[in-house]
């Protein structure tokens, strides 16, 4: 994976040394909050319902055991011994004081790790595949684009104050999106051209939040050599153009909406047009320097077969669940589930940390990725070393076998943890993980995302969960609204309101009533989702309410 | 020192959050600060009230809390969802599992 450079290391520590005399400036008065507060939202710092939140940058989710290491130890030294992987793949810590974030910058420094853009109106941390490189069905590995974005977006000084913050996700397997490409600022799918050339699909103008849309095309095929420029010009349009007034409206989705998707294009051809591109072009040689940052491991050649009947029951299902193949024969990625039902999802222990640490030395280079849907990877694993990694799992308590399952939950913080929060959203997940927790009851339920947020800005992304459960309040009552059918891969789609809203105990006896309901209505080999679009919503709408 | 939802009606108590550890923090009968809503001031008195405010600005200023802000508060809790969750703290912490 990428290592800082001489500027990246200089730039990071001296980033650190700026943050620290701006906390003593704060601490002693010199700064006002006022002064104080987009000083430290630039490193990450928020102020949250009940404390500090350190919000740490995990570009496009990849990790090294060092700094999953650090990471655990800012969690013991800092914190309350865990961290938080996000839905955007960083890692947060719920517990910070003040005086003590420039000492946890200064160790996240020393790992090359930091937590610069993981707020405010800038290009913030670019999310990924977490099988990058490792899967069989990409066209490419997309994160050398990921860290030539980073490069290009870090600091950038024509977009360090947008109208608002700007996500951009990338992916090299456009027909299996695992990095919700389409509800993204910007998507880009490394993808073929006519001649069989490699080049990237941009899609612009996805997002969730209050106002949930689905990505369109802003150019079905840009060569590798003009995305820089491309992309600058699409976020000049959107930084000229992009609403100021009104903090509702200043998302690119809301511009792109407005202008239209054609017009949208027509500015930035011709802001394309204008911009001295080979300036900011990346040629090939520098292209070729960063990919060779993640060219591919060295592969054994020798791996025998792997015999799993002679394995016990639980590490089968293990495999079964969480274990998908590896464009190397003999290798495959393993997921790490961080939804054990009785955390929030997400949430990883100091120790775990360490235990997953050890893991990926031992068995797969080293390198640990987070995922969007909330939990960790293994992606070079040697098959007949998958026992070992199960029984260092078993060990650690991380062996959940429940990926892509009901029990498999997106879940924002929600008001345990957020300001922003109307309604809790952990103990709904629990509730829900709870009711299925049978693993045969979920492996028979099959492919199923149950996506819950905490408030209408949608950061457990409901509106593209199977299910999505968005928590709200009213009178001091929480309650729970349900969405179907929505979709976060490459077939998009928004999920449909449903009616009214329910109480918790009355919410997860609905969820089973419309599982309980596709199970008895779907042909053989479908998905929920499936099922859903077969039949339509006033079917399941009926199931949802059947009690109420 | 109001937010959008505060209605300035019955019982007023003025929280904020301590500047170092950013733990919420109401204010007390002496005017001081207390982690506990259980030692916070309700009152409907102008004269108290606006003595409230001046000490929060003052707190401010000299850097023990920061966002200070008046709550609405019915039979003793405050009125607001929100601000009775802040009163007790997360419901759910792994940290209570560690």
């Amino acid at each position: 994976m990428y290592r800082y450079d001489e500027f990246d290391a200089t730039f990071v520590e001296s980033r650190v040394a700026q943050f620290r005399g701006q906390v003593e400036r704060r601490l002693d008065g010199r700064l006002s909050e006022a002064e104080f507060r987009p000083l430290r939202l630039m490193n990450g710092l928020y102020l949250q319902l009940h404390a500090y939140m350190l919000r740490v940058a995990v570009p496009y989710g990849t990790l090294r055991s060092d700094q999953l290491r650090m990471l655990a130890h800012l969690a013991d030294r800092y914190d309350k011994g865990y961290g938080h992987v996000t839905t955007r793949q960083n890692m947060q810590f719920n517990w910070p004081k003040l005086e003590d974030v420039p000492d946890m910058l200064s160790d996240l420094a020393s790992v090359e790790m930091h937590a610069i853009q993981t707020s405010g109106n800038c290009i913030r941390n670019v999310t990924c595949d977490p099988y990058a490189g490792a899967a069989a069905d990409e066209i490419e590995d997309p994160r050398p684009l990921a860290e030539l974005l980073r490069q290009w977006s870090m600091l950038h000084p024509e977009f360090s104050f947008l109208p608002r913050k700007f996500k951009i996700a990338v992916t090299g397997a456009p027909t299996h999106d695992r990095a919700m490409v389409r509800a993204h600022d910007i998507g880009i799918e490394v993808v073929r051209g006519v001649e069989g050339e490699v080049g990237y699909h941009i899609i612009v103008g996805g997002g969730l939040g209050r106002t949930p849309v689905i990505g369109q095309t802003l150019r079905v095929f840009c060569p590798k050599d003009e995305l820089l420029p491309y992309l600058e010009a699409t976020m000049r349009v959107y930084n000229r153009f992009g609403r100021r007034d009104n903090k509702y409206k200043a998302r690119i989705k809301i511009l792109v909406r407005e202008t239209g998707i054609e017009e949208f294009r027509f500015l930035v051809d011709e802001e394309f047009k204008a911009l001295p591109a080979s300036k900011i072009m990346v040629g090939q040689a520098e292209r070729d320097r960063i990919a060779a940052y993640f060219a591919p491991p060295d592969y054994a050649n020798d791996i025998k077969a792997f015999d799993l009947s002679a394995q016990p029951e639980a590490f089968r299902k293990w495999v079964d669940t969480n274990v998908v193949p590896h464009i190397q024969p003999g290798y495959a990625i393993v997921n790490i589930s961080l939804k054990d039902p009785d955390r929030a999802p997400g949430d990883i222990t100091a120790d775990q940390m360490r235990a997953v640490a050890d893991l990926a030395d031992a068995h797969s280079i080293g390198e640990i990725r987070t995922t969007h849907q909330q939990n960790m990877v293994l992606a070079h694993v040697r098959q007949d070393e998958l026992r070992a990694v199960w029984d260092g799992l078993v060990k650690a308590d991380l062996e959940d076998a429940n990926i892509n399952l009901i029990g498999d939950i997106i879940c924002c913080p929600g008001m345990d943890f957020c300001a922003l929060a109307t309604a809790r959203s952990i103990p709904v997940s629990q509730a829900i993980a709870e009711r299925f927790n049978d693993h045969a009851r979920q492996q028979a339920i099959g492919e199923m995302q149950i996506k819950i947020s905490g408030c209408i800005n949608a950061c457990g992304h409901h509106h593209v969960g199977h299910i999505g459960i968005l928590g709200l309040e009213k009178a001091g009552v929480e309650f729970y609204q349900v969405t179907l059918g929505g979709d976060a891969t490459q077939t998009a789609a928004i999920g449909d309101k449903m009616g009214a809203g329910f109480s918790q105990d009355e919410l997860i006896d609905g969820i089973e009533r419309i599982v309980d309901f596709y199970m008895g209505q779907r042909t053989e080999g479908e998905r929920f989702l499936d099922t859903y679009r077969r039949l339509g919503t006033p079917a399941f709408k009926e199931a949802l309410y059947a009690d109420a | 020192m109001s937010t959008l939802k505060h209605k300035g009606k019955g019982p007023q108590a003025m929280t904020a959050n301590e500047l170092r550890s950013g733990l919420s923090v109401w204010m007390t009968k002496d005017f001081g600060w207390s982690r506990d809503y259980r030692d916070a001031l309700l009152t409907e008195d102008e004269a108290t009230i606006e003595r409230m405010d001046e000490v929060a600005r003052a707190a401010e200023l000299v850097n023990d809390v920061v966002g200070a802000y008046f709550i609405d508060t019915v039979d003793g809790k405050p009125a607001r969802y929100r601000e009775r969750f802040r009163t007790h703290g997360p419901t759910y912490d792994t940290a209570e599992l560690i």
